[in-house]
């Protein structure tokens, strides 16, 4: 049989009515847990994992990566109309999409980023088809110190990505790396800056932390004086994009698909990786990087997109080498193995019906989602006609179940609202506080594998440079600082 | 007139004093045999509403499915919700915490695996002992598996030694994280033996198996699941399990017994505990309850798939077994420079 003939039969599977119906389900709950900030696929995963106990396995890992690629949509709609990350790859999306929502655009910045997900879903399921096998390979290839290289490049790219100027850049950066640093060393167990306090030895929670700077901070400016510019409710003639807006979002919304997609095969950070890059790329290729920061639509469809195609790739790990590398793939991990499944090399031949039955659901559910979500942007951005007085409060109100909801702790509650008058703060003084998000989810890795890397050759820098995927990541940190240096530059001389 | 009045105020303050006394007896005395009727009252009705069970590991992992299989057939057999709550953090001593502290009714029990009350407490200041809260059962184990590449010049546990002894032996083994119970496991068999192997810590046995697999480090050291289906494949040459007996999913791999080293096994297991001070006859009730439902054919059928080994323990066996392996795996962590730091 040849691959055509499998996704057909795939297809025929996944169009059995309990799988559709289950395939639906996934995708509703999906964009439920999206939406809601703090709740991710994660813990949507988690909530549903029980009722799969009952299903046969195709449909149980139908349903449960509905959820996964279906969070990916809603978590584009607080960050848009109330600048709240709906999770961790949505942050990006804060920037420009609020600032979209100001300019009475939310309905466009919604429905652009719809489309872009559905692009870069799609994209990804065809790229997860194709060469699912050969990206396996390279996956493996990346030891601890290439990792290590290709998350250097990722905190390079952010610089570029970032408005403000270099120095406070680089400081919200080391900021954000020395925040990484709380809970136990990852090496040695060592707490660190932890006092005595096991809630802290897990590290700060980055939903807590995000929902924070972000959200809470929000709703902090919004008292004083100073800021009187709120999201503007559009008409609803003035609900979809314009002919220029998908013209402008066409290109990144392609280009954004094959960054999210590479970025997949960086384990356990590709979600958030990709939507930075991607931010990063298109601001770099704008004719007028000026607008990036107030509003630019290039900066919702790239990351939107981008953040959508890493899903396919996160993937592989787990269906051709049976590892999860990333915590959602480990929930379907084991929504198969309760199953007796074993994912692994020897799947795709054993259960062919599970692999190809997914990869067609996944066409499907994407086609779903674009069309839930489609008629759902007017229902939301009517949301930003309720007076401030009282969405103010519904927003602090969401924050706050959004964050106990992760862990049922209230120290949590407590780091938001820190990172709350934190984020405040530095909104002040005028600093970027996207870098210092993306330096603390990278922080833990970039140490780690670092230090991993160093234990495996005893000392040997070498060993960053040995073996071709070491060396590839090698030539990308080059490559960024050059591209940085140079379009800083020009950008300096252009105001000069 | 401020000397009468404290004059006055005095007496009057130990009788206040006295009075209270005696209201406390009476109510002490009541609430007593309050006590006493509820705990006859506990044992023909308990559990009388829902009983949450806390689970110290996330959603979707070895520890959480066994807890909700248990669950759903416990639940069966009482007629009422044991609901599972996951509170994972700090390597399962976090909702470890919240399972001792909880108040001792029966209606707060915790379902764990055997790193936070046995390996954590070598590293991290928790607040509790084996004297803090009871074992009432567990239900089985899994070991941890070392496994080569497929080019490795060994073919059993003994050639994997002695290539390990070898003067020039310079070889990195990838484990689940330092003070781990993997990596106690694994470094208590190679004390035994005599050999020496840097360990790379990993993030778990997933990413292990990714690393080995991209060669990056020479052996795998983890559980089973992540590493069948390569052994199977022909891409991983498993050479030794940290239990004493072998493990029919892999049955070309040899046990510790292979070493005559059956005494430093270690591996991962899963029980039941409730804080200390629940009464007895709810104690009596979860472990008759628990045991049975660990026996049922439906319960076997989930070790299998996981590719655990049922061996059911009643409270007392599992209690002593937690104690037993503390004491030898604080002797493993003070010999690797593992301590308990006072941040």
């Amino acid at each position: 049989m040849t691959s055509a003939n499998f996704l057909l039969n795939g297809l025929w599977i996944a169009v059995q009515p309990k799988n559709l119906l289950l395939c639906f389900i996934g995708c509703f709950w999906g964009s439920i847990v999206g939406v809601l900030p703090g709740l991710g696929p994660l813990a949507g995963m988690a909530l549903l994992l029980p009722l799969t106990f009952s299903l046969d396995p195709t449909g149980a890992i139908i349903m449960l990566c509905g959820i996964f690629y279906g969070a990916m949509y809603g978590g584009s709609t607080t960050s848009i109309l109330m600048r709240i990350p709906g999770e961790a790859a949505s942050v990006v999306t804060c920037i420009d999409g609020y600032e979209m929502a100001k300019k009475g655009r939310a309905g466009a910045a919604l429905s652009i980023a719809a489309l872009g997900s559905f692009v870069g879903g799609v994209l990804s399921v065809i790229g997860l088809m194709l060469v699912a096998p050969r990206l396996a390979d390279a996956m493996l290839a990346i030891g601890p110190a290439a990792e290590f290289t290709i998350l250097l490049a990722a905190l390079g790219v952010s610089i570029f990505a970032a408005s403000g100027p270099l120095l406070k850049t680089i400081a919200m950066i080391a900021l954000g790396l020395v925040l990484a640093m709380i809970g136990l060393d990852p090496l040695t167990a060592t707490p660190r800056f932890t006092f005595g306090s096991l809630n802290l030895s897990d590290g700060l929670s980055f939903a807590a932390m995000a929902i924070g700077l972000f959200g809470i901070s929000e709703i902090l400016m919004s008292f004083s004086q100073t800021i009187t510019e709120r999201p503007q409710a559009p008409k609803l003639r003035e609900m979809l994009p314009t002919k220029q807006e998908l013209k402008d979002s066409a290109m990144p919304t392609v280009r954004g698909s094959f960054i999210g997609f590479f970025f997949g095969i960086v384990p356990g950070v590709g979600h958030i990786v990709s939507t930075f890059a991607s931010y990063a790329v298109e601001k770099a290729l704008s004719k007028h990087p000026e607008e990036f920061g107030k509003g630019a639509v290039a900066g919702v469809a790239g990351p939107e997109t981008a953040n959508n195609a890493t899903t396919g790739a996160a993937m592989i790990p787990l269906l051709v080498l049976g590892i999860p590398a990333i915590p959602v793939t480990a929930v379907l991990l084991s929504a198969l193995t309760i199953h007796g499944v074993q994912p692994g090399p020897l799947m795709i031949a054993q259960h062919p019906e599970i692999f190809w039955g997914l990869i067609a659901s996944m066409l499907i559910g994407n086609f779903m989602l674009v069309v839930l979500n489609l008629p759902l942007v007017g229902l939301f951005v009517s949301m930003l006609r309720l007076p401030y007085g009282f969405l103010a409060p519904t927003i602090l109100l969401v924050c706050i179940i959004g964050v106990y909801s992760i862990k049922a702790s209230g120290f949590d509650l407590m780091v938001m609202v820190a990172f709350g008058i934190l984020g405040y703060a530095l909104r002040l003084m005028s600093f970027d506080i996207a870098p210092l998000l993306l330096a603390f989810v990278l922080g833990d890795r970039l140490e780690v594998n670092f230090r991993r890397a160093l234990t495996i050759s005893e000392g040997d820098y070498g060993i960053f440079l040995k073996g071709p995927a070491a060396q590839v990541a090698v030539a990308m940190v080059i490559a960024v600082t050059i591209g940085v240096l140079i379009l800083k530059l020009r950008r300096w001389k252009a105001a000069a | 007139m401020v000397i009468t009045w404290q004059r006055e105020a005095l007496p009057g303050r130990s009788w206040e004093v006295r009075l209270s006394v005696a209201r406390h007896f009476r109510l002490i005395a009541a609430s007593l045999v309050a006590c006493s009727i509820s705990s006859i009252a506990l044992a023909q009705s308990y559990p009388a509403r829902p009983v949450s069970l806390i689970v110290p590991a996330p959603t979707g992992g070895g520890t959480d499915v066994f807890a909700r299989v248990l669950a759903e057939i416990v639940e069966g057999d009482l007629k009422q919700k044991f609901v599972v709550e996951n509170r994972s953090g700090a390597g399962g001593t976090l909702g470890t915490t919240q399972i001792v502290a909880a108040k001792p009714d029966g209606y707060t029990v915790g379902f764990i695996w055997n790193s936070p009350l046995t390996t954590s407490p070598h590293s991290l200041n928790v607040a509790y002992t084996p004297d803090s809260y009871r074992a009432v059962m567990s239900i089985g184990f899994s070991s941890y598996v070392l496994c080569a590449q497929p080019g490795f010049p060994a073919k059993d546990a003994q050639e994997f030694i002695a290539k390990l002894k070898a003067p020039d032996a310079k070889y990195t083994y990838g484990n689940d994280g330092i003070g781990g119970t993997m990596q106690l496991a694994a470094e208590r068999i190679f004390q035994s033996a005599g050999v020496k192997v840097r360990g790379i810590p990993f993030g778990g046995a997933g990413e292990t198996a990714k690393n080995f697999l991209g060669g990056h480090v020479d052996f795998y050291g983890g559980s089973l699941p992540p590493i069948l289906p390569h052994a199977q494949a022909g891409k991983a040459k498993c050479l030794l399990l940290t239990s004493a007996a072998k493990n029919p999913a892999l049955p070309e791999t040899d046990g510790l017994s292979a070493l005559a080293l059956d005494k430093a096994e270690t591996v991962l297991w899963w029980g039941l505990i409730v804080p200390k001070d629940v009464p007895e006859p709810v104690f009596e009730t979860l472990q008759k309850a628990f045991i049975t439902a660990a026996g049922s054919e439906k319960f076997k059928a989930a070790m299998a798939k996981q590719g655990a080994t049922l061996r059911v323990l009643d409270g007392k066996a599992t209690d002593a077994l937690i104690r037993t392996e503390l004491t030898a795996l604080g002797e493993v962590a003070k010999s690797l420079g593992i301590q308990k730091k006072t941040p």
